[in-house]
């Protein structure tokens, strides 16, 4: 399948001698008494397809919201692209933009439709003009299948079609990565593959991304690295289809024991 | 019957009443437009996370809520100027009003605000938005259209309301009834009073019910289409909506 996405892939990595996009140092986060992460450790390299998968509460879908800042750690580092998340100079909303994110409940804006919702944010933090901004919303619905949609509210889209539309919107940032945080649990089992498909295109284009997923389909076929978390903390990494295949670890054993 | 109804009275009396219209609904205009936005600016600083600032729009909101209008009135008419402060009727009637119904307004949209799903600025956010740009694309747009039928029932409250302000000379309905009362010696210039309040309270309490039913309807045990919780609705709609503190680190 050849991909949809070249043209949306910036070109180089934004720190010159590196390859390296998102870097976790030592991680902890807690709510209250609750330590959901407790020193995750993980490297990302551009193009990379990262799925993780683990039990629920263990902390990945933590670890992803963390990426972004949209969680405060308690201790360690988040490094995108060279860059401090939580250093004293740094602008998390600045960082934000260059991370697309996709959430399980789509969280598409319900008061504006499929168009307007891919357009806001280039307009509203890009500052790109009305008609710029079009252009690229309505390339993107496009390549995810949804040119005719461009008019329809969010309520009047299926499941696949909204987490379609919620997919363009992140990209319409013109993210480095993207993060997708259990992106197929809230649907309908037939509507499953069609998002999967566009994810699958865009790790196809050279998008790096990071992926929490129940679907080992996926973890096999796109996936670059699969990482098994448990208890807040990385318990195993590797390669997808040889993990799958034979994975080390007794906890890692007894989950794909019951997943797959 | 003649002492409230008497023909040749009503029809002066109507004749002089509608003359004050265009002051009664200057004051509501000025008191709703101010009230409202100073309710937003409360609800927003209420909500904001600089705590000393939270505390401070919190007493303000009990303060007011729990003062009567009448008292107001009457301490900015006649209080104020013994502090050299003197201002007119109809500046201390537009300021009551807006210090006692932002007070009011400041729950209504904080409650509007909390009901919008929290993955609504989580997105905003995950795109680059600032706090205030997640606030003011996503989460009001979505909010006012919550606080659409608790606002119609405020404005209700307000219309009512301005009866209060006869006692600070504000040449408003019933202080004109009144004087006309003790020219003709005859209660039918309340009854008239009395018809146009219900003139305009009416139609929009018929238009709060509308909207409310609506609302019933759009969503026959479905889930609404945001993904807001029943009980974030019901919160909403209470008509007391008071006493609620905003939960700890709400700060955008």
């Amino acid at each position: 399948m050849s991909s949809k996405f070249k043209d949306d892939v910036s070109p180089l990595p934004a720190v010159p001698g590196t390859n390296t996009m998102i870097e976790l140092v030592n991680v902890h986060k807690s709510f209250g008494h609750l330590d959901v992460l407790q020193g995750i450790n993980l490297t990302v390299t551009k193009g990379e397809v990262v799925v993780v998968i683990g039990p629920s509460g263990s902390g990945k879908s933590t670890m992803l919201r963390c990426i972004n800042g949209l969680e405060p750690i308690q201790k360690g580092k988040v490094i995108i692209e060279g860059e401090d998340l939580h250093g004293p100079r740094t602008d998390p909303n600045k960082i934000r933009q260059r991370i697309g994110m996709v959430f399980q409940s789509f969280n598409l804006f319900p008061h504006k439709n499929a168009l307007q919702n891919v357009m806001m944010a280039p307009m509203k933090v890009q500052r790109k003009s009305r008609a710029e901004a079009e252009r690229i919303a309505r390339d993107l619905l496009d390549q995810v299948g949804l040119a005719d949609k461009a008019q329809a509210l969010p309520e009047e889209l299926s499941g696949g079609q909204q987490q379609r539309v919620a997919i363009a919107r992140a990209l319409a940032m013109k993210p480095d990565m993207m993060l997708f945080d259990e992106v197929t649990s809230a649907l309908d089992p037939e509507l499953v593959a069609e998002v999967l498909g566009v994810m699958q295109s865009l790790a196809e284009s050279g998008m790096t991304m990071v992926v929490v997923t129940h679907e080992m389909g996926f973890a096999r076929e796109v996936g670059s690295r699969l990482i098994f978390m448990d208890g807040g903390v990385v318990v195993e990494e590797g390669d997808p289809r040889e993990m799958i295949a034979s994975p080390k670890e007794p906890r890692t054993q007894k989950f794909l024991s019951m997943v797959l | 019957m003649n002492a409230f109804f008497n023909g040749e009275i009503f029809k002066d009396s109507l004749w002089l009443l509608v003359q004050q219209l265009p002051i009664v609904i200057e004051v509501l205009v000025l008191g709703l437009i101010c009230a409202w936005t100073w309710g937003l600016i409360l609800s927003l600083i209420r909500l904001s996370r600089f705590r000393p600032l939270r505390y401070l729009a919190g007493a303000y909101i009990d303060v007011f809520r729990g003062l009567p209008l009448l008292l107001l009135f009457i301490f900015i008419y006649y209080g104020l100027p013994h502090a050299g402060i003197k201002l007119n009727e109809l500046t201390s009637g537009v300021l009551g009003l807006t210090l006692c119904y932002g007070a009011y307004s400041a729950e209504i949209f904080r409650a509007g605000i909390q009901a919008i799903p929290k993955g609504q600025t989580e997105a905003a956010r995950s795109l680059g938005m600032t706090g205030g740009q997640a606030m003011r694309y996503v989460i009001l747009p979505q909010a006012v259209k919550l606080v659409v039928p608790p606002l119609t029932n405020e404005f209700i409250a307000m219309i009512k309301d301005t009866a209060l302000m006869s006692v600070i000379s504000v040449p408003e309905l019933l202080f004109t009834a009144k004087e006309k009362m003790g020219v003709v010696a005859n209660s039918t210039p309340l009854t008239v009073a009395a018809l146009i309040y219900l003139a305009f309270t009416i139609p929009l309490i018929r238009i709060a019910a509308m909207m409310e039913n609506r609302r019933r309807k759009s969503k026959p045990g479905g889930k609404p289409p945001s993904g807001i919780t029943p009980e974030a609705e019901k919160k909403l709609f209470d008509s007391d909506i008071a006493g609620q503190v905003p939960k700890g680190g709400e700060g955008w």
